[in-house]
């Protein structure tokens, strides 16, 4: 509803346009209104058809604005999508929405993040009349509180020059006689249980529901053997420093790793953690309803994604974007589906009713 | 009774005040309050004190941690602010700018710096091998020993700063006629000496105490993801687990830490004098 002031406003400016005050006159009257900063300029004409998208910063700026904000740009003149690289954890998004003051469209969420908001009532539920779910290779990638335009993997990484044989999955992450060294796991229980329960020789097709209490126990086994990361620049380096001799990265830094030391960090595609990275959109967002498109047309948009997997690594969720993917980036694609067979999807439905807890046993196992 | 000219100073702090209430205090209090409210109404955040392993043991590994660096901090910064407070002055000068230099370095790169020394394939290590001294390398960071290390280093500045201010205040003279009865250099310092500077030893400690109790940066980077402080356990809570009951409680926790640190100290020493105010 318009307020008197903005009323008041309003017609000052239609007295500007007419030439009855002058640009001073107007200036002045808006001054003593409080309202020269409401003062409508071309930015904030576009203002209701900006919207906002949030990343973790580093090239993700360039990345998703580039593959992500522009195609929808150039389909929806008159919309501009800016990118913030503020990191919008589960945390942040809370008090944004608790506090009524919403700056934030399109946040670059997990699926655990998306199942805990989207149960406290503070995410916005995907509209699948304007997304559309086939637009996706599985259940995973498109939930009710959150959709993935790309995933990523948690997968084993080894220094080659430590061991005679290749590790080939989990198992042997746990076997600290035949692969000797300190290992690296990240410190959140998402992925590290799952690996566990792998170890623990569970028929991967049927890995959920996660034995909580067998894996924390298959963690602590090794536990004197453990260093763990908390952000992806510290795990590449801790296997880059030979802190650890073999970890559970994620596949984008496992690429790095291999690329720069010749092949002597070695990663493997099999038992690889496969995720959803899942965008949310907080409840009372101010782009309102223009947000589902957006995140429609990052799911339909396959080249765009491939495009973004040739910059940042991260793996295309549309159905047709695999034909689409070079030779040289296939190895290191973790949808391309000689990949995906060998991976578990991991089951974010699962992990978002069992993560709190779940991750706070971990924590305390870890720092115990 | 206040005087007429008493009450226009305290007006003067007014609106200073009213700032600190409205934007520092009224926001902390609204925080606090959730650990009372959060995830039900009552004491439950509170009876997790008592009740929960890992509560306690983040609180534990705090104090532990705390009380060591302030240990080592006090002894190391006593003993630079001895040298210092004896040396020439323009000695003085070159120890104080030495003194300070690390404090303006950031925090981060100080800890990143102390990564590279530590690490397996660190300068240390790779030192200690390459003579011989050890075969395998030492456990040096990712742990407890990494966490002090980078503590103690920021913290001893903190700890020379008060007592190089309080053994400046000793009067020399005290020194030279002690020695001319006949004191032995042990009885000096321990009977003239160190009582006279206890209360900058005392200032230093509670400074690099509280400090130590809501670090944050340098044990997350050096501690190896394993060994949890306060504030980090908070900041978990919070942003990643959105517990927000138990995150605050621990807030609470820690500031009340912190209040009856300064009161318990307040009865010992003069505070006002330590922090430099109505001397």
């Amino acid at each position: 509803m318009q307020s008197f002031q903005q009323d008041c406003v309003e017609l000052a400016l239609e007295k500007f346009r007419r030439g009855e005050i002058s640009r001073r006159g107007l200036m002045a009257g808006l001054a003593a209104l409080g309202a020269a900063a409401a003062l409508p300029d071309p930015a904030q004409a576009q203002a209701a058809q900006r919207l906002v998208m949030v990343n973790w910063g580093g090239i993700a700026n360039q990345g998703f604005g580039n593959n992500y904000g522009k195609p929808f740009e150039a389909a929806n003149p008159g919309v501009t999508v800016v990118q913030d690289s503020t990191g919008p954890s589960a945390g942040r998004i809370r008090s944004m929405v608790e506090s009524g003051r919403v700056t934030w469209d399109l946040c670059d969420s997990s699926a655990t993040s998306a199942f805990l908001l989207g149960g406290m009532n503070l995410l916005n539920p995907v509209d699948y009349s304007v997304v559309d779910r086939a637009n996706v290779i599985g259940p995973t990638f498109a939930l009710e509180h959150g959709a993935a335009p790309y995933s990523f993997s948690s997968v084993l990484v080894y220094d080659s020059s430590k061991f005679a044989t290749a590790p080939t999955g989990w198992a042997d992450f746990w076997d600290l006689q035949k692969f000797p060294g300190t290992r690296l796991l990240r410190r959140d229980a998402a992925g590290a249980l799952d690996a566990a329960q792998m170890a623990l020789g569970k028929d991967i097709a049927s890995l959920y529901p996660l034995d909580i209490r067998a894996c924390l126990a298959k963690v602590r086994e090794i536990r004197r053997s453990l260093v763990f990361w908390t952000s992806g620049s510290e795990s590449e380096q801790f296997i880059r420093t030979g802190e650890a001799v073999m970890g559970q990265i994620w596949h984008t830094r496992a690429k790095v790793l291999e690329a720069e030391s010749n092949g002597r960090f070695k990663f493997i595609w099999n038992q690889g953690i496969l995720q959803p990275g899942i965008f949310v959109s907080p409840r009372g967002n101010p782009g309102g309803a223009l947000a589902q498109r957006l995140l429609a047309s990052m799911l339909a948009n396959a080249a765009g994604q491939v495009e973004l997997l040739k910059l940042m690594g991260n793996g295309p969720t549309n159905p047709n974007a695999a034909a689409l993917v070079p030779e040289e980036f296939k190895k290191y694609n973790p949808t391309e589906p000689a990949n995906a067979r060998v991976q578990v999807a991991q089951d974010g439905r699962w992990w978002g009713q069992n993560y709190a807890q779940a991750n706070a046993d971990y924590i305390d196992m870890v720092t115990g | 009774m206040i005087r007429r000219q008493d009450a226009g100073w305290w007006l003067l702090i007014l609106p200073a005040f009213l700032l600190m209430t409205a934007f520092y205090v009224a926001p902390i209090a609204q925080v606090l309050a959730i650990s009372f409210t959060e995830p039900t109404p009552g004491l439950g955040n509170y009876e997790r004190l008592f009740t929960s392993d890992s509560v306690q043991r983040v609180i534990i590994t705090t104090l532990r941690i705390c009380l060591i660096t302030t240990a080592l901090s006090l002894l190391l910064g006593y003993v630079l602010s001895y040298r210092i407070a004896l040396s020439s002055p323009s000695a003085q000068r070159w120890w104080i700018l030495a003194v300070l230099v690390p404090l303006w370095i950031s925090v981060l790169v100080r800890a990143f710096a102390w990564v590279t020394l530590l690490r397996r394939q660190g300068l240390v290590n790779e030192t200690l091998m390459a003579t011989g001294v050890i075969t395998e390398p030492l456990a040096l960071v990712w742990n407890e020993f990494g966490i002090i290390v980078g503590m103690v280093h920021y913290m001893v500045p903190y700890a020379v700063l008060p007592m190089l201010a309080s053994m400046r205040e000793i009067d020399p003279r005290l020194l030279a006629a002690a020695r001319g009865l006949g004191a032995s250099r042990f009885t000096i310092f321990g009977r003239i000496f160190l009582p006279l500077s206890l209360p900058g030893l005392l200032a230093a400690g509670l400074l690099v105490f509280i400090f130590s109790l809501g670090f944050y940066i340098t044990p997350a980077l050096l501690g190896g993801g394993r060994t949890l402080m306060v504030a980090e356990w908070i900041g978990l809570q919070i942003l990643d687990l959105l517990r927000w009951g138990l995150g605050t409680m621990m807030a609470t926790m820690l500031v009340v830490a912190i209040l009856t640190t300064l009161a318990v100290f307040a009865r010992v020493v003069d505070l006002r004098r330590i922090f430099g105010g109505g001397a």
